[in-house]
């Protein structure tokens, strides 16, 4: 059986996807025109570490190696211990330039951002230009309104920015634009007024918005999430408005620019029914009275709609701002949950376990396409024996705080 | 010593400092209570002596990754102050009189605290600190001095504290542009290059610690460890919403003086004959935007 796809983004000609360590574009008939594979492994990494203490050890001024009257010992790659959690390499939050030039990825593998030029008169449209690796493994991505710039945030709470095209910086030149002392978790560059800001937001419900680029003057935080945010969208049609959602059971609706929280759409009335066994937090958080979690994986806007992703949720909600608040206009019943969700023009594309991609129509409304990637399918490098060997496809979920008692 | 002895005793003090500090609970609960209703019965003498450090002993460090289990407010207008600071509460309003201004963050046994208190009479003082057994002897040394200074000038009704991780949760509990003084007083050095991101100063902090102090505020530091004293230099001289003092200043400063004598860590410095370094550094104006 195949592996799943895991991240997707598309255009309205193109889908760019990832499974496993493959990168794979695709032109929306589901014939393959790109592909690569991420050939470091996280083994490359250990090695460059010990590679790296070997030289600073050589570098040691004798005398003080004879000092400290030490044979230098040669660092071993460190094995991780059967307890250790598995390393999966990984490439993940895939995003697109506003003009769909450039194609930005994740690596785990050695935490890096990967950035490839997009260039479909060739053979194989993707073309590797940068890997920046980063000190901490990198989580989520933004791209400045001019196609120029990268914002990055990582998984301990800083966030950096890096050209597109470019040198790479040496990794201990990288200095934090700004930071969170947590785990951050979508970053969003925006506009008001002809200037810059950045959203960042983490896993202590925190939303911090900064001036950019002088991110070191925080113009204020939105405080009103109860529990972690994992995705923050705008509208193109009105900027100073902001989607969040995450751990609540809410969707919130802002003013960033105001600081004004203008309204919280609930979830769990509606939600409710669609949760599962598996909503339900871990053994060990379990009491008779723990409710089942909802958890936003991912939120998409097209014109005034919002379409939100839940964690292992059988259906996508829509909602339609109107005065400054958020309606329901469906909740479109699906047969299997999705792991990621990209739109194209009018078109959705949902990636599962089940049909491996799903194309939907909205035009204010979901309907199903019926259309096959048979080439989608075909190309699928990644052969796996079961579903034990799928690497993690929901997790969400693990932001959520706990105590135990 | 026998293995068994030695146990036995041990357990006879843990069991020791376990009913101490439920004694010392009753109070803090009484205290609070008493904070609302003041008819209620006044605590046994007793249970209001100065709080025992040895009663209070907890691992010197705590990760401030971490997610302990923290009560914080959800933002710095839904934090309730009137529970900390009755007597600036007013009861009819149902609103703080004054704000919070100066904050000791890692204020540990509470020593800058109290001589604040006495030099800022008129002053919201509020010691943050992050290790619970820490912060109730502090809760439990403030409960006894305004037991026993109530009719006094000073009663230390302006300084409180709260249990919490600084580096996280700042800005849930102050406002813009909120404090004029933050110290900095002798904070876990955290050696290892590899754990310096832990370090309560470091560039993207300081960019925090900026939206809550007023322009003209100052941040306080000092520490026995060079390298510590170098880096905070470092970063907030780099830092461009910050300029640092000079000597002269510092000697004319009654925070300074105060700073280097009253923190329980800097009288262990003293006797110990270590070094300490100050630094203090001025809130600039942010730039035009
Ligand atoms: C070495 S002690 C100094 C205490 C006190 N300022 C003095 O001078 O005596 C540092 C204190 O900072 C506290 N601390 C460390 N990180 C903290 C954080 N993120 N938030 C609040 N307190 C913290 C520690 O628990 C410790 O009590």
């Amino acid at each position: 059986m195949k592996h799943p796809y895991q991240n997707i983004v598309s255009t309205s000609t193109h889908l760019f996807v990832s499974v496993q360590n493959h990168l794979q574009a695709f032109d929306v008939e589901g014939n393959l025109v790109g592909s690569w594979k991420d050939t470091i492994g996280h083994e490359d990494l250990l090695k460059k570490q010990q590679l790296e203490k070997i030289e600073k050890l050589n570098q040691e001024p004798e005398i003080k190696r004879a000092e400290n009257n030490k044979k230098v010992k040669i660092p071993k790659i460190p094995t991780p211990g059967p307890g250790a959690p598995t390393i999966y390499n990984y490439i993940r939050d895939l995003e697109l330039t506003h003009d769909n030039k450039y194609l930005i990825g994740i690596t785990d593998s050695d935490k890096s951002i990967i950035i490839f030029e997009i260039n479909l008169n060739e053979d194989n449209c993707l073309k590797l230009i940068k890997r920046q690796t980063f000190p901490k493994r990198p989580c989520s991505i933004s791209i400045a309104d001019d196609n120029s710039t990268v914002i990055i945030g990582d998984k301990f709470g800083d966030v950096y920015k890096i050209p597109i095209i470019g040198e790479n910086v040496p990794e201990k030149d990288l200095k934090p634009i700004l930071g969170h002392v947590s785990l951050l978790t979508d970053v969003l560059i925006t506009e008001h007024n002809g200037k810059q800001y950045i959203l960042s937001s983490d896993r202590d419900e925190h939303i911090k918005v900064s001036n950019y680029p002088i991110t070191y003057v925080v113009k204020h935080w939105l405080f009103g999430h109860d529990e972690f945010i994992s995705s923050m969208v705008q509208f193109d049609f009105d900027r100073e408005l902001l989607v969040t959602g995450g751990g609540d059971d809410y969707i919130y609706l802002w003013n960033w620019y105001g600081n004004k929280l203008l309204s919280k759409y609930p979830l769990r009335d509606l939600i409710e029914p669609l949760l599962d066994e598996s909503h339900l937090p871990p053994e060990r958080f379990l009491h008779e009275d723990s409710p089942k979690e909802i958890s936003v994986v991912k939120m998409i806007t097209m014109d005034k709609f919002v379409v939100v992703l839940f964690q292992k949720v059988n259906g996508l909600l829509v909602l339609e701002i109107k005065d400054e608040t958020l309606h329901l206009v469906e909740l479109f019943p699906l047969d299997y949950p999705l792991i990621d969700i990209s739109a194209g023009g009018d078109k959705i594309f949902g990636l599962s376990e089940d049909k491996i991609i799903t194309q939907f129509t909205f035009n204010g409304k979901l309907t199903i396409d019926d259309k096959e990637f048979k080439g989608m399918i075909e190309n699928n490098p990644c052969e796996v024996q079961s579903k034990e060997e799928f690497y993690p496809l929901y997790t969400m979920n693990t932001l959520r705080k706990r105590s135990e008692h | 010593m026998d293995k068994s002895l030695q146990k036995t005793e041990q357990e006879e003090i843990e069991s020791k400092r376990k009913v101490y500090r439920e004694a010392k609970e009753q109070t803090r609960k009484n205290a609070r209570r008493l904070r609302f209703d003041e008819s209620n019965p006044q605590p046994k003498k007793d249970s209001v002596d100065s709080p025992r450090k040895r009663f209070y002993r907890q691992r010197a460090h705590s990760n401030p990754f971490s997610d302990h289990r923290l009560d914080y407010p959800k933002s710095p207008e839904s934090m309730d102050w009137s529970k900390y600071y009755p007597q600036y509460h007013d009861k009819e309003s149902n609103n703080m009189l004054q704000d919070v201004e100066i904050a000791d963050i890692g204020c540990g046994y509470g020593g800058l605290l109290i001589n604040l208190s006495k030099e800022f009479p008129k002053t919201l003082c509020l010691g943050m600190e992050i290790r619970v057994q820490v912060t109730q002897y502090v809760e439990d040394r403030i409960i006894a001095l305004r037991e026993q200074n109530k009719s006094k000038d000073i009663n230390y009704q302006n300084i409180a504290v709260i249990r919490g991780n600084a580096m996280k949760f700042l800005p849930n509990f102050f406002k813009k542009s909120q404090l004029s003084k933050m110290f900095f007083c002798f904070p876990d050095p955290h050696f290892k290059q590899r754990k310096h991101k832990a370090r309560i100063i470091t560039n993207t902090l300081l960019s925090e610690y900026a939206y809550a102090l007023k322009v003209g505020g100052i941040i306080y530091t000092i520490t026995d460890v060079e390298d510590l004293h170098n880096w905070m230099v470092e970063h907030l001289t780099e830092h461009p919403l910050f300029e640092r003092l000079d000597k002269q200043w510092e000697d004319q400063d009654k925070c300074v003086e105060i700073m280097y004598n009253s923190t329980e860590e800097g009288q262990k410095v003293e006797r110990n004959k270590g070094d300490k370094f100050i630094a203090c550094f001025r809130r600039l104006p942010d730039p035009e935007i």
